[in-house]
C-alpha cells in the first residue's frame, strides 16, 4: 500500500442504469488525511458515487484508485476490508452486545474459539477512550444514544485502520451538543491516519469541518475546492444548483377556495409544531433535504405514526389511522414504491382496486367485471406501458410503478392526495406525464400535498411552497416567475 | 430528540431503566424460589416438612433432578440457538430417535461407550441436516424443522419391530440391566452420572455463551445479522454450528431417557420441545434472537421441572396439560413485558 | 436519487401464469405421478372406491385445512387446531350428556338440549381463536408460539373435562346423527358433504370476496396493506375465529361419528393441516396459494398414506412418508420459484 498524497482517486467514473445516468463521467481526488464534504441536492448523485465506492453498486466504467491501486470492491463487506468503513443512518452495531464486545466485532483473538485477553482490545478500547470517555467499554451499546452508537461504530472504523471513514448525514439524528462534539472528533481523526468523506445537506457544517468540498449535480462533478477559498454559502448554492431553468409554472388563483386541511401545532418525535392550510384544488410542495421532516409529516397526518396537535379536515377532526383516513377521503403515494406502495408479486389488476375494493364489489364479492374495466381505464387514462392487465407489478418500469401506486390512490376517490417523492427514480419522459396529471388532477378539484426533495419539482408544479428543515416549518413562499431558488437552499440548509 | 446532552448525571431515565434492568436478571430467581416455597408449604397440612412425601424431602429432590435431565442437557444449546434467531421444533423427535437407537445398541450387546458415540455422532447428522434445511436451503426453521421433526420420528417408529411400543427386553433379548446405571445409579449424594454431565454440559455451555466466539456471534447473528455480516462473521457457517450442536445434545438427552427407562420409545421425547420454548422464554430468550441467558433459562427448567412434579402432587394427571399451556402463555406475557423494545430519547 | 435498476427477468415457463397457479399446477402434478406410481405398484388400488376415499378420507384434515391455509398465506401459524377439535367434541358431549343421571361423574353432564349444547361449544371453540388473535394480532407475538399455547390449553381443558379418558354415555339420540349421516342411497358422508361445502365456499372466498382478497394483500406485502387502508389487526382477528370455528364443526362432526368426546381426539391433526397446506403449495413466504391446493395436498397425503397400507407398511411409515413427501415439497416448490426468477 502507498502512501499516496491522494488516498482516493475518481477518473471518469460512470454508472448507467436502464432509464438513467446517476453518475456521469465523474472524476476527483480525494486528499489523505482531511476532512472532504461530498454536497448536492437529492438525485445529485452522491448516494450512488458512494455505493460504488462501498461495493453496493459495480460501476459501469471508469476507475477508483485507492492508495494508488484499483479499487473494486464486490461487496461492502469488502470494500470495509480495504479500507472504506461506512457510517449509515442505519446503525451497524448489535444492541445486545457491550461497546467493547462491538468493537472486536469479526476481529477477536482467539484459541481453540476462546477469547484470548491480548492487547488488541485494550488498543481498541484506547481508540474509543480518546474520542470519547465517557463510554464505558461494558456498557451495552442499547443503552447508548445514538449519537454515542455512531462513535462507537467510528471508533471501530478507526481501530480497523480504515483509510476512509465515510458518514453519511450523520448529523440527522443527534443533539447539537452532540454534534459539537462529533466534530471534535471528526476533526481529530485527521491526526489519527483517516480520511473522512462527510455527506451533508447542512452547508454550515461544510463550513465548519470541511478541508475539500465538491459539489455534484446531475450526477455530474461541477467542482472540487478547498472550503477556504470558497466565498459564501451563496457561492456554494450556485455550484449546487446551477443554472437549472425551470420549467414555467402558469400561476392559479387558488386563494380564495376554502380550506380543506387545517393543520395546528403537529408535533411527534420528530416535527416540531408545524402549521399549515391546504385549499381546495391547490397543489401544496413540501420542500426539504434528507432528514427535514417530510416522510414523518406525511405519515403523521395518515395515521401511521402517532403525533399531538390539532388537524381538521373537511371540517372534521382526522382520523388516526391509515383506514380511517382513506375513508375520510385522503389518499398516500408513499415514499417507497416498492415496498409500501405495491403489491409486487400481483398483478396491475391486483393493485389498482385495492383502496376502494366495495367500488367495484357488490355485498363483499368481486365484480371481476368491473375489476377489469377499471383497471383498462387506469391503464389508459395514465398511459401504464402494458399490453395487459395481468402483467406483474414486479415487472414493470419504475414510472410505471409509479403510475400503478397512483390509480391506486386515484381509485380511492380521495379529495386530498399525499404524494411523497412521487417521481424519484424515474425517467424525464414519465416525470412530466406524472407531472400532466398532477395539474389534471388538480383542476378537477382535488387538492394535492407533494412531500419532494427535487427542487425543479417543486416549483414547476407547486402552487404554494413550504420549507423544512430539520423537523421545523421555516418558511412558506408563493410560487411565481420571481421565486428565489438560491433562498430556498439558503433556508433548507439551515440559513435563516 | 433533542436531550440536554450527556453526561455522568444519572438522569431519572436512566435510573429507571437500571431498575428496570436489574429486574430483568433477578426475576427468574425470585419465581423459582415463590415456586419452591409454594409448592413446600401447599402439603404441610399432610407431611413433615422435609419429611417422606414432603416437595423438599431428599428423595423428591433426587426424584426430580434426575426427571430433569433430559431438558438439563438440552435447553442450554436450544438457548444459543434462540439467541442466534433461529428455532428447532424438532428436538422432541430427535431425542425419541436417539433414544431408540441407543436402546437397540444396547440390547444388541453394545458397550455403553460405542453405542454413545455413536449416537451422539447420529445426534449431530441429524442437527446438520436441520442446518442444511434452514440455513443452506433458507427455508423457515418452523417449517423446516416441523419437517425434520416428522421424520425423526417417523424413523423412530419405523425401528421399533411392529407390535412393540419401545426397543425393550422381551422373550428373546434382554435389555441388560446396567443400561440403568448412566440414568439412575447413585453416584454422589443419591443423584446419577447423567446429573453431573448435565451439570458439566451447563457449566460448559455457560462458558461458550460468555467466553467463546460461538457464543457472542450467535448473539451477533440475532441481534443485528447485518452488522454481523459486514463484520466478517460467516453467518451460514455459525448457524449451521449451532443447528449441529443441539443436534449433539438433543441425542445425549435421548441417551439419557432411554437410561432412565431401561428403554427406547419413539415417543418419549415427545413435547420437549415445548417444554425448550417455554423454560427459554422463562429465561428472557428473545424470539427475535439477540437476547438470553443460559443460567436464566437452566433457572427456566428448574421451575418447569418444579411445577410438573410439583403439580403431579396436586392435581390429577389430567390438569398437566392445561397446566403447560397456560405457564407457556404466562411466559409469553412475561417474556413480551421484560423484552420489549425500551424507546430511547 | 434513487433509482432502482431495472430487472426484466424472463421467466422460464410461461409468462402468463402467476407464480402461484404455476405451484399449484406443479403440486397437481406432483399429484397425478403419484397416483400413476401407487397405481402401478399398489395391488388394488385402482378401485372406485378407493378413490373415492382418497378424495374424502381425509374431510376432518381439509376442513380445518382451510383455516391454516389463510392463516398461513398471510404468514402466521395456528397450532391450537388439533386441541381445539377435542375440546368442542368434549364440550358438545358433555354439555349434552343428561344431568344427574349416575354416579360416575363421567356420566352427568349439563342436560342442555342439543342445538344449545352445540352452539355453546362453537362460542368456547371460538374463544380459542380470540385467544389466539389477541396475542397474535394485537400484541404481535409470534404465532407459533401463541399457538403451541393455546394447543395445549384446550386439549388440556379436554383432558381435564374427560378426566383425561372420555365422555360416551347418557348423551341423546340426536347427538350421533349429523356424524354417522349419509346421503340417501349412497355412501357419502354429510360430513364430507359439509366438507365439499366448505371449500367450495372457501374458493369462493378466496379467489371472489373482498376479505378473500385481503388475505393475500396482507400475505403480499403486510406494511403496503396497511398504508393501503386495510386494518390488519381486524383481518386477522377474522381469520382466527374463522379458523378456531372450523376446527370446533370438525370437532363436533367428529364427536356425532363417534358419539364421544374423547381427549386425545385430533392428535396431530394441526401438523397434518400444515403439512396437506405444503404440500398443496401454500407458501407462508409470498402471501400466496390456493384452498384448492391444499386440497390436492390432502388427495397426495391420502394417495401416500393409503398405499402405504395397500403395500402392506405397517401404520408406522405415516410419519416418514409425511415427512419425507413434505421435504420435497417444499425443496422442490423452492426449486422451481428459484428458476423461475431466473
Amino acid at each position: 500500500m502507498k502512501l499516496t498524497e491522494n488516498v482516493l482517486e475518481i477518473q471518469d467514473l460512470v454508472k448507467e442504469f436502464p432509464s438513467v445516468r446517476a453518475v456521469n463521467n465523474v472524476s476527483f481526488d480525494i486528499k489523505r488525511n482531511t476532512v472532504h464534504c461530498l454536497v448536492g441536492e437529492n438525485g445529485a448523485g452522491k448516494s450512488t458515487l458512494i455505493k460504488i465506492l462501498t461495493g453496493a453498486y459495480m460501476r459501469t466504467s471508469g476507475t477508483v484508485l485507492l492508495n494508488g491501486e484499483e479499487h473494486n470492491p464486490h461487496s461492502p463487506r469488502d470494500a470495509k476490508q480495504r479500507g472504506i468503513s461506512t457510517l449509515f443512518q442505519e446503525l451497524n452495531v448489535v444492541d445486545q452486545l457491550t461497546v467493547e464486545e462491538n468493537l472486536t466485532l469479526g476481529m477477536e483473538d482467539t484459541r481453540f474459539g476462546f477469547f484470548r485477553k491480548t492487547d488488541k482490545i485494550n488498543k481498541m478500547v484506547n481508540v474509543m477512550k480518546s474520542l470519547e470517555p465517557s463510554i464505558s467499554p461494558r456498557q451495552l451499546v442499547s443503552t447508548l444514544s445514538v449519537a454515542k452508537k455512531q462513535i462507537v461504530e467510528i471508533a471501530k472504523a478507526v481501530a480497523t485502520e480504515s483509510d476512509i471513514i465515510i458518514m453519511d448525514e450523520p448529523t440527522a439524528s443527534i443533539s447539537e451538543s452532540e454534534i459539537a462534539r462529533l466534530f471534535k472528533i471528526v476533526k481529530s481523526l485527521r491526526a489519527k491516519n483517516v480520511t473522512v468523506i462527510y455527506i451533508s445537506h447542512r452547508l454550515d457544517e461544510v463550513f465548519e469541518l470541511g478541508d475539500y468540498v465538491t459539489v455534484m449535480r446531475d450526477g455530474k462533478h461541477i467542482g472540487t475546492k478547498p472550503v477556504a477559498e470558497i466565498k459564501d454559502r451563496s457561492e456554494l448554492i450556485r455550484m449546487m444548483i446551477g443554472k437549472t431553468v425551470f420549467e414555467e409554472y402558469t400561476p392559479k388563483e387558488v386563494g380564495s377556495q376554502e380550506a380543506i386541511l387545517q393543520v395546528k401545532d403537529l408535533c411527534n418525535h420528530k416535527l416540531n409544531g408545524i402549521s399549515f392550510e391546504i385549499h381546495k384544488g391547490e397543489i401544496v410542495g413540501f420542500y426539504g433535504l434528507v432528514g427535514a421532516g417530510k416522510t414523518e409529516l406525511a405519515r403523521a397526518l395518515y395515521g401511521v405514526d402517532e403525533y399531538r396537535g390539532e388537524i381538521t379536515f373537511k371540517g372534521k377532526k382526522l382520523p388516526a389511522t391509515p383506514d380511517k383516513v382513506i375513508a375520510a377521503g385522503i389518499a398516500l403515494v408513499p415514499e417507497e414504491r416498492r415496498t409500501q406502495g405495491l403489491f409486487t408479486v400481483l398483478t396491475i389488476r391486483g393493485n389498482v382496486p385495492v383502496m376502494n375494493m366495495e367500488k367495484i364489489s357488490r355485498y363483499g364479492f368481486i365484480n371481476s367485471t368491473q375489476e377489469r374495466k377499471v383497471t383498462l381505464e387506469y391503464i389508459d387514462r395514465l398511459r401504464i406501458a402494458t399490453n395487459s392487465t395481468e402483467k406483474e407489478a414486479a415487472k414493470l418500469s419504475g414510472g410505471n410503478q409509479q403510475k400503478v401506486v397512483f390509480s391506486k390512490c386515484l381509485f380511492a376517490d380521495a379529495d386530498l392526495l399525499m404524494l411523497d417523492e412521487p417521481t424519484r427514480g424515474i425517467d424525464v419522459g414519465a416525470k412530466s406525464e406524472i407531472y400532466g396529471i398532477i395539474r389534471r388532477l388538480s383542476e378537477e378539484g382535488k387538492s394535492i400535498m407533494i412531500f419532494s426533495s427535487e427542487l425543479p419539482e417543486v416549483v414547476n408544479i407547486c402552487d404554494t411552497i413550504y420549507l423544512l428543515f430539520d423537523g421545523s416549518m421555516k418558511a412558506m413562499m408563493k410560487n411565481g416567475p420571481d421565486i428565489d431558488s438560491e433562498k430556498i437552499i439558503h433556508i433548507v440548509t439551515g440559513g435563516e | 430528540m433533542k436531550t440536554a446532552g450527556e453526561g455522568l448525571i444519572q438522569s431519572p431515565l436512566d435510573r429507571s431503566s437500571a431498575f428496570r434492568s436489574n429486574i430483568k436478571k433477578f426475576y427468574i430467581y425470585v419465581v423459582l424460589v415463590v415456586i419452591v416455597i409454594i409448592f413446600s408449604v401447599v402439603k404441610l397440612g399432610q407431611v413433615e416438612m422435609f419429611g417422606r412425601g414432603h416437595f423438599l424431602s431428599p428423595d423428591s429432590i433426587i426424584i426430580l433432578l434426575r426427571a430433569a435431565v433430559p431438558i438439563l442437557t438440552l435447553s442450554g444449546a436450544f438457548t444459543l440457538l434462540m439467541i442466534s434467531g433461529h428455532i428447532d421444533l424438532s428436538v422432541g423427535s430427535a431425542m425419541s430417535l436417539n433414544a431408540v437407537v441407543f436402546a437397540l445398541m444396547i440390547l444388541n450387546g453394545f458397550a455403553f461407550l460405542p453405542a454413545l458415540i455413536i449416537t451422539l455422532i447420529m445426534g449431530m447428522a441429524m442437527g446438520f441436516l436441520n442446518g442444511f434445511l434452514v440455513v443452506k436451503m433458507r427455508i423457515t426453521p418452523v417449517i423446516g424443522t416441523l419437517v425434520t421433526l416428522n421424520l425423526f420420528k417417523g424413523i423412530a417408529m419405523l425401528i421399533v419391530p411392529d407390535g412393540l411400543s419401545a426397543i425393550k427386553s422381551s422373550a428373546e433379548k434382554q435389555m441388560p440391566a446396567w443400561i440403568n446405571d448412566y440414568a439412575r445409579l447413585d453416584v454422589f449424594l443419591g443423584l446419577p452420572w447423567a446429573f453431573y454431565v448435565a451439570l458439566a454440559v451447563i457449566a460448559v455451555l455457560i462458558i461458550v455463551q460468555r467466553k467463546t466466539i460461538l457464543g457472542k456471534y450467535a448473539a451477533a447473528i440475532g441481534g443485528n445479522r447485518t452488522a454481523a455480516e459486514l463484520s466478517g462473521i460467516n453467518v451460514v457457517k455459525m448457524s449451521w454450528i449451532l443447528y449441529v450442536i443441539v443436534g449433539f445434545f438433543a441425542a445425549a438427552a435421548g441417551m439419557a431417557r432411554a437410561s432412565y427407562m431401561s428403554l427406547g420409545d419413539p415417543l418419549s421425547g415427545d413435547g420437549m420441545e415445548l417444554d425448550n420454548i417455554i423454560v427459554v422464554l422463562l429465561g428472557g430468550t428473545a424470539f427475535s434472537g439477540g437476547e438470553g441467558s443460559v443460567p436464566k433459562t437452566i433457572v427456566g427448567a428448574l421451575i418447569i421441572m418444579c411445577v410438573t412434579t410439583g403439580l403431579m402432587t396436586v392435581i390429577p394427571a389430567f390438569w398437566q396439560t392445561v397446566a403447560k399451556g397456560s405457564v407457556l402463555l404466562f411466559a409469553v406475557v412475561l417474556n413480551h413485558i421484560l423484552v420489549r423494545e425500551k424507546v430511547k430519547c | 436519487m434513487n433509482v432502482e435498476t431495472n430487472q426484466v427477468s424472463k421467466p422460464l415457463l410461461g409468462s402468463k401464469m402467476s407464480n402461484e397457479s404455476f405451484i399449484t399446477l406443479i403440486m397437481v402434478g406432483v399429484l397425478f405421478v403419484l397416483f400413476g406410481i401407487a397405481c402401478a405398484v399398489v395391488p388394488n388400488f385402482y378401485l372406485p372406491r378407493n378413490m373415492l376415499n382418497l378424495l374424502t378420507n381425509n374431510w376432518y384434515l381439509i376442513i380445518v385445512g382451510i383455516g391454516v391455509s389463510f392463516l398461513l398465506i398471510t404468514g402466521n401459524f395456528d397450532l391450537s387446531v388439533g386441541g381445539n377439535i377435542a375440546m368442542t367434541g368434549v364440550f358438545a358431549v358433555y354439555f349434552c350428556q343428561a344431568a344427574n343421571v349416575s354416579q360416575n361423574v363421567l356420566a352427568n353432564g349439563l342436560g342442555l338440549p342439543y342445538g344449545v349444547a352445540v352452539l355453546l361449544a362453537l362460542l368456547c371453540a371460538m374463544g380459542i381463536g380470540a385467544i389466539n388473535a389477541f396475542f397474535v394480532a394485537k400484541l404481535k407475538v409470534p404465532s407459533i408460539i401463541v399457538t403451541l399455547g393455546t394447543m395445549m390449553l384446550a386439549r388440556g381443558i379436554a383432558q381435564i373435562v374427560t378426566q383425561g379418558a372420555q365422555r360416551n354415555t347418557s348423551l341423546p339420540d340426536v347427538f350421533g346423527v349429523v356424524g354417522s349421516m349419509s346421503l340417501k342411497g349412497t355412501p357419502i358422508k354429510v360430513s364430507v358433504v359439509i366438507m365439499v361445502g366448505l371449500v367450495i365456499a372457501a374458493y369462493i372466498f378466496e379467489r371472489m370476496t373482498v376479505p378473500g382478497r385481503r388475505t393475500y394483500l396482507i400475505g403480499a406485502n403486510a406494511e403496503a396493506a396497511r398504508l393501503s387502508g386495510i386494518n390488519v389487526v381486524r383481518h386477522l382477528t377474522f381469520l382466527y375465529l374463522t379458523s378456531a370455528l372450523l376446527a370446533g364443526i370438525t370437532g363436533i362432526l367428529l364427536a356425532s361419528e363417534f358419539k364421544a368426546g374423547v381427549s386425545n381426539r385430533a392428535l396431530g391433526y394441526e401438523f397434518d393441516a400444515l403439512v396437506i397446506s405444503l404440500l398443496g403449495g401454500v407458501s407462508i413466504a409470498g402471501g400466496f396459494g390456493s384452498v384448492l391446493g391444499m386440497f390436492a395436498g390432502a388427495v397426495i397425503l391420502s394417495v401416500i398414506t393409503s398405499s402405504a397400507t395397500g403395500l402392506l407398511l405397517s401404520p408406522d411409515w405415516q410419519f416418514t412418508l409425511k415427512g419425507v413427501a413434505t421435504l420435497i415439497a417444499i425443496l422442490t416448490q423452492r426449486f422451481a420459484l428459484d428458476k423461475r426468477k431466473g
